[in-house]
């Protein structure tokens, strides 16, 4: 028999960090063009803007659709990128990651990449079609070091499960103090900056070259869809990174605290993720664009040498 | 009742090959005959401990049939694992027969005798329990795969075919002689193998063997010339069914015959016999490179090819670690792979048969005018990406799962990135064949080509939902092997380091789908046609000649990256080792001077030998 009082209950904690999820995001949209901005001298827009936008976006009069095909992008994304977010644990609240583990995550962050690539192609726009292969290729590009570090750190650790990561890496024993993971947690990084695409390894927006790229065709409530992706996309990553070296920003056991945990953590969360995201604006915010094969290099030469190594050290370390 | 169906079979081969004038009769014959091995599949269900509802009690096949012969005894009887890749190829096969019916419109006879012939052959080889037995249905299958390839008229297609199909027969059949030479038995069951160097050298022998059949590189070269060159309907069938033969085979071979304890005995790596080790590394191998050259191929058929090659490489990684896990992953994949990989080229086969072309860079926007062969295509597609909407990731998590167990660090990051290189192959796919710019004003596939795709697509979305049936399914062939079938409810599975819940991710999807249904219907729409686009003030009416299809050479920037490494393919190789036998040949050939002087000195010389070998002894 389900306890129907505690499933309402889990539902109704889901749907607020999901919702919780995407205020963040659209909160961090505004705090990235103001930041930007103030490197790059100027004002900017407040922050706030991210919230107009996305108000604005989905109560225009006039909408766009290139047929069924095209809608489904719309569809597939939000809910894609906000499935993927329930199955990470946050601020050590796992809502369904006991449920899956980190290969359904990698997987499941696929589905509101291939759905928006559907969409992308149904509109018929050539640009559109460059755009979704240069980000199929980044993708190729940065997953190679990212799943090496994932894969050396599931063996360290001896569970696939992101929840169970987190729990190991409770009492502060975060990954990042652990030296061959702190190099990891730079590898990393790097394939961080091709998974939020941002400079240099935005070449699938490449407003200058391709208009855009994939989003081309978009426009009303679809472009308020796919920003919505955008911006919980930048949450689900970075918290990914964040529950994978930072101990998921767990510093009060919830055992021992009670409630004042679940609001530090959650602070301590949101500093965390903000932080990561702070790094990778500033990189954003100074450099130019990679070609896509020299993107492809960098990821397959550099990066992944060093995840080479990382492996090579676990291989080592750890006995079967 | 085995005799009985293979009689009917043989008698159905005669008619519908006499029948080469009326095609749609010869497919309804052909369709009808091969419906039995299914009947016989479900009458054997008790071997899977599963019990037939009482309306299909009629259905009393015989488990077991016997004939002495000189040598041996010929044995069929059916296993749990013969049972389980009988599945695969009982439920593909009479659906590509209806397939075809609509497929051909002349000169069908041929291929539906060939068809039944080939399905006879693996009836056969599924339910052999003797090497004999195995053997004599082994060529039946191989040689009338000869005759369906000879069909597509591609010479190429044929040599490598036939080239191949020898070195995989005379690898298999010197294994056995070596097996039979060691326990002087056909009979499986009566093998007492030990560690011996030869009892390796002959399982090296017929795994190789097998290699062949299953696509694995460097033997896998003959494939992707058949793929492109044959007839659809029997490329489903080859890609989705007769190539499961070969991990079949292996399987058989490894676990059933020589046991996983023996394999260990000869030296094992961190736990994994170093016999299936080095079969999970030509597997990951496998399944990078064939992704890769996947993404480069321009032909429809061809790209399939490479990705089935890739995706087989799954398999027999599986194979190789050799754990419940790995093998249940590995069977599940065979089970995917069956079915979306038929789909796909059943697709591609109806799509030829609307637009007559196979170049991803000639078609385009078929996805409006063929909603259903796309919508199916699209299932299929997710399949193959392992996308957890799709049984499809089920047997790819249990892979992944299996190798982290065994701590594979560096085979585990292949197959993930090889995962995400089908994305890029996926969606060459359904960008240049179903999305962008219509070219062909066509209709939609007919019903007796869309039905078949369909009822392929249902087993993918009914082990996504209860992946824990299937575990139930591999319990029997593990238990076989003194394993235990992994921890498991109908909708989850549960490993040493992890648990995955269908039930949560598909409530979740919904639960989030129904919240971006809201947002999408949060305001009307108007709808225009799909290729009133953007083009930055250029109507592409002025420029009539510019295809607005992104599709030729779609990915470039990546061939630029990987050709130069996959330039000297593994045809390179076989080029070499050919160079090298004729060197070889040609030196041995100076022998043979055609002196009859020369010929008595050797008489003597050898006689000298033998004597002088005779005195010494």
């Amino acid at each position: 028999m389900v306890n129907y009082i505690d499933l309402t209950i889990q539902i109704l904690v889901a749907i607020g960090v999901t919702a919780l999820g995407f205020a963040i995001g659209m909160l961090f949209n505004g705090i990235a063009r103001k930041i930007t901005a103030r490197i790059q001298n100027r004002v900017g827009p407040p922050i706030y803007q991210g919230y107009i936008d996305v108000l604005k976006l989905f109560t225009k009069k006039t909408n766009i659709s290139h047929g069924w095909i095209f809608d489904l992008a719309a569809l597939f994304s939000v809910a894609g990128i906000a499935l993927a977010f329930l199955f990470l644990p946050v601020a050590g609240v796992s809502l369904l990651s006991g449920e899956g583990d980190l290969f359904l995550i990698l997987y499941l962050l696929a589905i509101p990449a291939l759905g928006f690539a559907l969409g992308a192609g149904a509109s018929g726009n050539p640009n559109a079609a460059v755009g979704i292969m240069r980000a199929l290729m980044t993708m190729l590009a940065y997953e190679l070091p990212l799943v090496m570090v994932i894969i050396a750190m599931m063996v360290y650790y001896d569970t696939t499960s992101l929840a169970v990561i987190v729990q190991k890496q409770a009492n502060m024993h975060w990954a990042i103090f652990i030296p061959v993971f702190f190099i990891g947690a730079l590898v990393a990084d790097m394939a961080l900056q091709g998974m939020l695409m941002e400079k240099p390894f935005d070449i699938p927006i490449a407003p200058h070259e391709i208009a855009t790229g994939p989003m081309v065709e978009f426009g009303g409530k679809h472009l308020g869809a796919l920003m919505l992706y955008k911006m919980m996309g930048i949450v689900v990553e970075t918290t990914l990174f964040v529950d994978l070296f930072l101990g998921g920003g767990v510093i009060l056991s919830v055992s021992q605290f009670g409630w004042l945990a679940y609001v530090v953590n959650f602070i301590v969360w949101f500093l965390l993720i903000l932080f990561v995201f702070f790094i990778a604006l500033l990189i954003n915010a100074v450099f130019p664009r990679f070609r896509i094969e020299q993107a492809l290099k960098f990821y397959w030469k550099y990066d992944a040498l060093v995840g080479l190594l990382i492996l090579i050290w676990i291989f080592v370390g750890v006995t079967p | 009742m085995i005799t009985l169906t293979i009689a009917i079979f043989l008698m159905g081969v005669i008619v519908v090959g006499l029948l080469n004038k009326y095609p749609k009769t010869a497919g309804i014959i052909a369709f009808f005959v091969s419906l039995i091995p299914f009947f016989a599949l479900l009458s054997w269900s008790s071997v899977m401990n599963i019990t037939l509802p009482s309306y299909l009690q009629f259905l009393n096949f015989e488990t077991s049939w016997q004939y002495n012969l000189g040598p041996g005894t010929l044995i069929l009887q059916i296993t749990p694992l013969g049972w389980f890749f009988l599945l695969l190829l009982s439920s593909l096969f009479p659906m590509v027969i209806l397939f075809s019916i609509s497929y051909f419109r002349s000169n069908a006879g041929g291929f539906y005798a060939a068809m039944l012939l080939t399905m006879l052959g693996s009836f056969g080889i599924l339910l052999a329990q003797d090497m004999l037995t195995f053997y004599i249905f082994w060529e039946i299958m191989s040689w009338s795969i000869l005759a369906l390839v000879i069909r597509g008229g591609d010479r190429k297609a044929i040599v490598s075919y036939l080239s191949f199909g020898a070195l995989s027969a005379m690898l298999i059949l010197f294994g056995f002689m070596l097996l039979y030479f060691k326990t002087g038995t056909f009979v499986f069951a009566e093998m007492h193998l030990d560690a011996s160097n030869l009892v390796l050298a002959a399982i090296t022998l017929i795994v190789s063997g097998f290699a062949v059949k299953g696509a694995l590189m460097p033997m896998h070269v003959w494939a992707p010339h058949v793929y492109s060159k044959s007839e659809e309907p029997f490329v489903a069938f080859l890609s989705g069914g007769l190539s499961k033969l070969g991990y079949f085979g292996i399987m058989l071979f490894m676990y059933g015959v020589v046991g996983f304890s023996l394999l260990s005995s000869w030296g094992t790596f961190r736990g994994v016999p170093l016999f299936g080790y080095s079969l999970a590394v030509v597997g990951a191998f496998t399944a990078f490179a064939g992704t890769v050259l996947a993404v480069m191929q321009d032909d429809l058929r061809k790209l399939l090819a490479y990705s089935s090659i890739g995706q087989l490489g799954y398999i027999a990684i599986g194979l190789g670690i050799g754990t419940p896990l790995a093998l249940t992953g590995a069977l599940f994949q065979a089970l995917n792979h069956t079915f979306f990989k038929a789909v796909l080229f059943l697709a591609a086969g109806a799509v030829y048969y609307r637009t007559g072309k196979y170049k991803i860079s000639e078609l385009g926007g078929l996805g409006y005018k063929m909603p259903f062969t796309f919508l199916a295509s699209l299932f299929a597609i997710f399949a193959l990406a392992a996308i957890p909407i799709t049984s499809g990731f089920a047997a790819k998590w249990l892979l992944y799962e299996a190798a982290i167990e065994k701590k594979f660090l560096f085979v585990t990051p292949i197959m993930l990135i090889a995962g995400v290189g089908a994305f890029l192959y996926v969606y060459k796919i359904l960008y240049g064949v179903f999305l962008g710019e219509p070219r062909y004003n066509v209709k939609e596939a007919p019903l007796s080509q869309l039905v078949p795709m369909w009822i392929l697509v249902l087993p993918l979305i009914i082990f996504l939902i209860f992946p824990g049936w299937f575990v139930d399914l591999t319990a029997p062939i593990l238990q076989g092997y003194e394993m235990t079938a992994i921890p498991h409810t109908p909708y989850t599975i549960n490993t040493s380091l992890a648990k995955y819940n269908t039930l949560a991710v598909i409530f979740a999807f919904i639960g989030t789908l129904i919240f971006a249904f809201i947002l999408y219907l949060s305001k009307p729409q108007e709808k225009v046609d799909h290729m009133d686009n953007y083009l930055a003030g250029e109507p592409p009416e002025l420029y009539d000649y510019i295809s607005m299809h992104a599709s030729s050479k779609y990915y470039e920037p990546f061939e630029e990256v990987f050709y130069p490494y996959f330039k000297r393919g593994a045809e390179r190789m076989w080029e070499i080792i050919l160079a090298a036998g004729e060197v070889f040949g040609s030196g041995a050939r100076k022998i043979y001077t055609g002196i009859v002087g020369d010929y008595s000195i050797y008489i003597l010389l050898f006689f000298l030998i033998m004597v002088g070998w005779w005195l010494l002894w």
